[in-house]
């Protein structure tokens, strides 16, 4: 039998620094040197569980440099939690990073970030790549309530300006944070990340704004690298995302079944048909 | 004292494999999604995701749910349809290292042949594996594995298209699993793959709806395992033809429970969700159990625990 020569993508990290940002929203700092070379802003790893008695749990890189990577999350499960229990000098393996991330390639001047909830994990890398480039970075970023607005700071920090938004106004706008896109100055591009509700109304401001979205979207994975199409999304045929199937019914259709973990997370959000 | 290293190779039928595990359908793509990230030269084969006559688009999202010591999915069957599929999927499966076996289904026993025929002509398919126990597909998909005559009329009519290896999915949610075995035996497979997905729901109390999009799916995971385990043990009591036995295994103690009860091989689908580096581990750590018992062979320990083990198997020692 042929041997293969494999690349291997399965990280052993150190867990170098933990803090609970609010109650049940964690961020974990990795040794991941591997992880931070190879990361481009918006994609993920799936994070093994330390038990090995779950499946594996997909999370966006929050930051990356040097040789630290992090991951920022909310404890909503078993999984999750579990991840949260780990301590510093204990060891994480994951696989990736995975996926396609955001498109930062047409060198756009101003961009809006659209970010709610944990959705503000997957887009610091881009803000930070954004402002390097010299774009002006506006982030909107709503929450529940103020205590989850985490990182906030970390964004001012970071060169963007902030506009902020809450569900019961206990800080910033009180409303969903989409409201803000719609107020906003006219911008280039803007990218969203965050529950489905949330994305779905970015991608329809965007549509009247005549603005071009990319959205990084939220689904349950099971594998996180292509292999079991539990994670679909109808795209139209003609994206470069769109796998090359034929149409599934006799009188052919437009969309094509994409998967989040492979040809996205993020996505153009006039070539989604949801 | 044994000389050798102990063989993990096993024979479905005509199918030779170097090691007794087979990366389960639509779990694994064609192994290319997980090449990156484990040790393909270790595993026995990837079996492909099922293709169907006709594309299918597959079920609504969510296709997913997490679920205590396992998970529920309903994918539907998404495939692009054998044409397609012979067309440009087949041929990237020439230079793969690893062996890949094709899967089957359909909603008519017309369905199973045609697909079977075309699919096991093919060089690049080293066996086919007859998905009769889909239980995410409207009305037809479990049918067949659920009533032993029509079992033994798709596995018959497949029969007559092919002379490569047959491996029959049977489906866990029947009442008498061993008899449906029976029939699919007496109708010509070669193997038998124990189990499929365990039907099930799961509602979310928030909303009041089902979690799935489909509203009832297929769960696997370790929480199935003692049912796997069971159907593998009640099957390998009748039948005479090699068990792939399947259902939650996660590690090696897992595999072994499998092939005690009487499986020849043994699948693993959803641990690849946790770790993929977990067949090579299974692979390495079997032959470690081997060695440190001086057995020669899996073979040895295949149905060790079943007292009306049934099996004949054929096995090899290291040469082949």
């Amino acid at each position: 039998m042929t041997t293969l020569d494999l690349p291997v993508r399965v990280h052993a990290t150190l867990v170098t620094d933990r803090r609970e940002l609010a109650p049940g929203v964690v961020l974990l700092g990795l040794d991941a040197p591997d992880v931070v070379a190879a990361t481009q802003p918006g994609q993920f790893v799936m994070a093994i569980p330390p038990s090995g008695e779950a499946a594996a749990t997909a999370l966006g890189v929050y930051e990356a440099e040097g040789k630290r990577a992090s991951l920022l999350f909310f404890v909503t499960g078993n999984r999750t939690r579990e991840l949260s229990e780990l301590r510093v000098g204990e060891r994480l393996d994951v696989v990736g990073p995975l996926g396609n991330g955001f498109d930062l390639s047409g060198k756009p001047s101003r961009v809006a970030i659209v970010a709610g909830g944990v959705g503000i994990a997957s887009v610091l890398l881009p803000a930070q790549a954004l402002v390097r480039a010299g774009a002006r970075v506006q982030l909107l970023y709503g929450a529940r309530t103020a205590a989850l607005l985490v990182e906030a700071e970390r964004f001012n920090e970071a060169g963007c300006a902030l506009a902020l938004a809450t569900d019961d106004g206990t800080t910033g706008y009180h409303g969903y944070v989409t409201d803000l896109l719609e107020r906003l100055p006219r911008v280039d591009l803007i990218l969203a990340c965050g529950p489905t509700p949330m994305l779905r109304a970015v991608a329809r401001i965007a549509a009247t704004l005549g603005v071009r979205a990319q959205l990084s979207l939220e689904e349950t994975f099971a594998c996180g690298v292509g292999g079991c199409w539990g994670c679909v999304v109808p795209i139209v045929r003609t994206s470069a995302q769109a796998p090359r199937f034929p149409p599934a019914n006799a009188g052919g259709s437009d969309f094509v079944n994409a998967r989040i973990c492979k040809e996205g997370p993020v996505f153009w959000s006039h070539e989604l048909r949801w | 004292m044994v000389e050798t290293k102990p063989s993990l190779a096993v024979k479905l039928g005509k199918l030779r494999l170097e090691y007794p595990t087979l990366m389960g359908s639509g779990c694994y793509g064609s192994g290319q999604e997980f090449a990156p990230f484990a040790n393909l030269n270790k595993i026995g084969a990837v079996v492909l995701k099922s293709v169907t006559r006709l594309p299918r688009l597959g079920n609504p999202t969510p296709r997913l749910v997490h679920t205590p010591a396992g998970m529920l999915n309903a994918i539907g069957l998404q495939n692009p349809g054998i044409d397609w599929y012979l067309d440009h999927e087949v041929p990237k499966y020439a230079k793969l290292p690893w062996r890949v076996v094709g899967s089957v289904a359909g909603f008519s026993v017309d369905d199973y042949a045609y697909v079977c025929e075309r699919l096991a002509a093919r060089d690049e398919i080293a066996a086919v594996e007859l998905n009769i126990s889909c239980p995410n597909v409207a009305s037809e998909g479990e049918t067949f594995a659920c009533d032993p005559k029509l079992t033994a009329s798709v596995v018959r009519a497949c029969r007559a298209t092919t002379d490569k290896t047959l491996i029959v999915k049977l489906s866990p949610n029947v009442t008498d699993i061993a008899a449906i075995a029976l029939e699919a035996e007496g109708a010509g497979a070669d193997a038998l793959a124990v189990i499929n997905t365990v039907r099930g729901m799961s509602i979310d109390a928030e909303t009041w709806h089902p979690r799935l999009g489909n509203v009832t799916g297929g769960l696997s995971g370790p929480a199935i395992r003692p049912i796997a385990v069971l159907a593998v043990y009640e099957v390998a009591r009748v039948a005479t033809i090699p068990i792939v036995g399947q259902g939650g295994i996660e590690t090696t103690r897992d595999a072994l429970e499998f092939f005690l009860a009487g499986a020849a091989a043994v699948g693993i689908g959803t641990a690849n969700f946790t770790d993929p580096r977990i067949p090579e581990r299974i692979a390495d750590e079997l032959r470690d159990y081997l060695w440190n018992r001086n057995l020669a062979s899996i073979g040895e320990i295949v149905g060790k625990a079943n007292v009306g083990f049934a099996n004949v198997y054929e096995y090899e020692g290291d040469e082949g």
